[in-house]
């Protein structure tokens, strides 16, 4: 059943067990995991079924630190969430991202990747995924990794007839929680804002805060605040440890054979450190994504080729002059290291129309991850040329140690931690089941439950998690 | 310099000029054993933002 307003959904007198904000790929998979199981499940989700200004106005916040998007542009509050415009890039979290990093503090979960791996199937099923494909090192130091364009599943547009159907699942449109009430052992209750105006107050056995990786932080501090501490108990580590993908073209590579590699449909190539180099080299998780450049790109490159190394230069103009690909742009999204000081605070002085703070975030990259970008172009330059595959340019800006460009990719829109999931509760806010420490009916699902970034594309291992949270929230409901 | 080169003949400044390539060949080179050990040629190294191998180099 879908509602356009929460006065509709009232006078369809129907009763949930659980309550879920937000219909994103994490709220939308635990509401059809737990229909599945014959719960009486309920979405609250604060957008329409269309994007609208008015509901957009409510995501608009500041930053404070590194250049970052706005953050009314960078997620969508509609039915569906930001899987409206997503585009789709589909990997899990390796291994290794889910293990304690000994250089770098606060990384590994309490929780491995083969717990999620069950999952797998079901995830490929929802996000129209092929077969999943193991790495392969290319050197010591390299492995190519698959990093699937896959069709970008538009949430509210896949799932929305059959939601539709469902006499279980409600999704309740236009009605956004503003604060969750709680005594530090329960959520009492939820206060809802419908329609540009105060709904009243909603109660339900168990509560899902699913509302986005920036907005599960602000909705769970402002509770809190207004609450005396009595939605998560323990608060230390709330809105903290917030990591994204910075992005930047790092450099170029001309290639003696471009079909070495294997491309995907778009005809680029993924790279990633093995363990081995992380460890030796002290650095982050990365991704060097390889596309083609275009015919003036390369010709520079040949002309600044040709100061250091004519033989190659010119090898390289033979190959365009008979039109063979030999060039590639690298970009570089790496893995941040997670810092408590990366925070999402609630503004002190501007609030969104239902009075509730609007977001401060507070984020800046760090000296280790500079690191990790030019140690990364200098494996990946350094394999090129052991397998006799090319060379690599790094940017200049890198080489210089100059300050990030303003006018690149920036970062991937993937919005991680501030809710992160750990055992220490100074330093995490939930526990390996998602469930938040200290509260017995109140859990998270979404990316700000991750407590390392690792290097790839959040949505598939949300995915995962929220699969793996239905199946749990199943069995504990129906206890 | 720029007086003696006025009282050159333009004869003698080509054939100098000429010559400069060769002026190396007169330089002490430094004797092979003190050179220490030849650099070796798949040695990486970075030559303008360039990951290049040493034989790569001009
Ligand atoms: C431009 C762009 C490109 C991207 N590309 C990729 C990609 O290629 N691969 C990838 O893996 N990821 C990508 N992402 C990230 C991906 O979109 C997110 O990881 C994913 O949508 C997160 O899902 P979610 O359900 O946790 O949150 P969201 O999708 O943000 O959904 C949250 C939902 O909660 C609702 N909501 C908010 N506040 C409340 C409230 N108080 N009460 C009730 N409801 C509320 C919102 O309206 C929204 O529907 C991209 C993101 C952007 C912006």
């Amino acid at each position: 059943m879908i509602f356009d307003s929460y006065e509709a959904y009232r006078a369809a007198n129907f009763t949930p067990k659980v309550c879920i904000l937000g219909s994103g790929p994490a709220g939308m998979t635990i509401a059809r995991k737990l229909g599945a199981a014959g719960i009486p499940v309920v979405v609250m989700e604060a957008g329409p079924r269309e994007f609208s200004d008015d509901s957009q106005d409510f995501y608009r916040g500041s930053t404070v630190g590194d250049f970052y998007f706005d953050l009314d542009i960078t997620r969508l509050r509609f039915m569906g969430g930001s899987s409206n415009h997503w585009a789709g890039w589909c990997r899990v979290l390796d291994k290794q991202d889910f293990e304690p990093k000994a250089w770098v503090p606060d990384t590994g979960w309490p929780i491995a990747r083969t717990d999620i791996e069950p999952y797998l199937p079901e995830v490929r099923d929802i996000l129209d995924l092929p077969a999943l494909r193991p790495d392969m090192p290319i050197s010591d130091d390299i492995r190519w990794v698959q990093l699937i364009k896959s069709p970008a599943v538009r949430f509210a547009e896949k799932f929305g007839d059959e939601l539709d159907k469902a006499t279980n699942i409600a999704v309740v449109l236009n009605t956004c929680a503003t604060e969750l009430a709680g005594d530090g052992r329960r959520v009492t209750g939820a206060r809802l804002w419908s329609h540009g105006q105060d709904a009243g107050s909603f109660s339900a056995d168990y509560f899902i805060v699913c509302t986005g990786g920036l907005e599960n932080s602000r909705l769970l501090l402002w509770s809190n605040q207004r609450s005396n501490g009595g939605v998560v108990p323990n608060a230390t580590a709330l809105g903290r440890y917030w990591m994204e993908h910075p992005t930047f073209e790092g450099g170029n590579a001309i290639l003696a054979d471009y079909n070495a590699f294997e491309v995907d449909a778009v005809n680029e190539a993924f790279f990633s450190p093995t363990l081995a180099a992380m460890e030796r080299l002290q650095i982050m998780n990365f991704g060097i994504r390889l596309i083609e450049t275009p015919y003036p790109g390369v010709k520079s490159l040949i002309a600044d080729l040709a100061c250091t190394a004519p033989s190659m230069a010119e090898w390289m103009s033979y190959q365009l002059s008979q039109r063979l690909r030999c060039a590639a742009q690298l970009y570089v999204a790496w893995e941040q290291a997670p810092l408590a000081s990366n925070q999402i605070e609630l503004s002190k002085t501007d609030v969104d129309h239902a009075g509730v703070p609007r977001i401060e975030l507070h984020w800046k990259k760090s000296e280790l991850e500079h690191r990790t970008l030019l140690e990364g172009l200098r494996l990946f330059g350094a394999t090129l040329i052991e397998k006799n595959l090319g060379r690599v340019r790094i940017a200049d800006w890198i080489s210089n140690g100059q300050d990030y460009p303003t006018n690149d990719e920036t970062a991937g829109h993937h919005h991680m931690g501030g809710t992160r999931m750990g055992t220490d509760i100074s330093k995490s806010v939930v526990d390996a089941n998602c469930k938040v420490h200290g509260m017995d009916n109140l859990y998270v699902g979404g990316s700000s439950v991750f407590c390392t970034s690792g290097q790839c594309n959040p949505t598939t291992t949300i995915t995962a998690l929220a699969c793996r949270l239905g199946d749990h929230l199943s069995k504990v409901v129906t206890a | 310099m720029s007086f003696i080169i006025k009282k050159m003949s333009r004869r003698a400044l080509v054939q100098a000029l000429i010559a400069l390539p060769a002026l190396s060949l007169f330089r002490k080179l430094p004797d092979a054993d003190a050179a220490g050990p030849k650099p070796d040629p798949n040695e990486i190294v970075e030559v303008g933002g360039w990951i290049l191998k040493r034989s790569d180099l001009a």
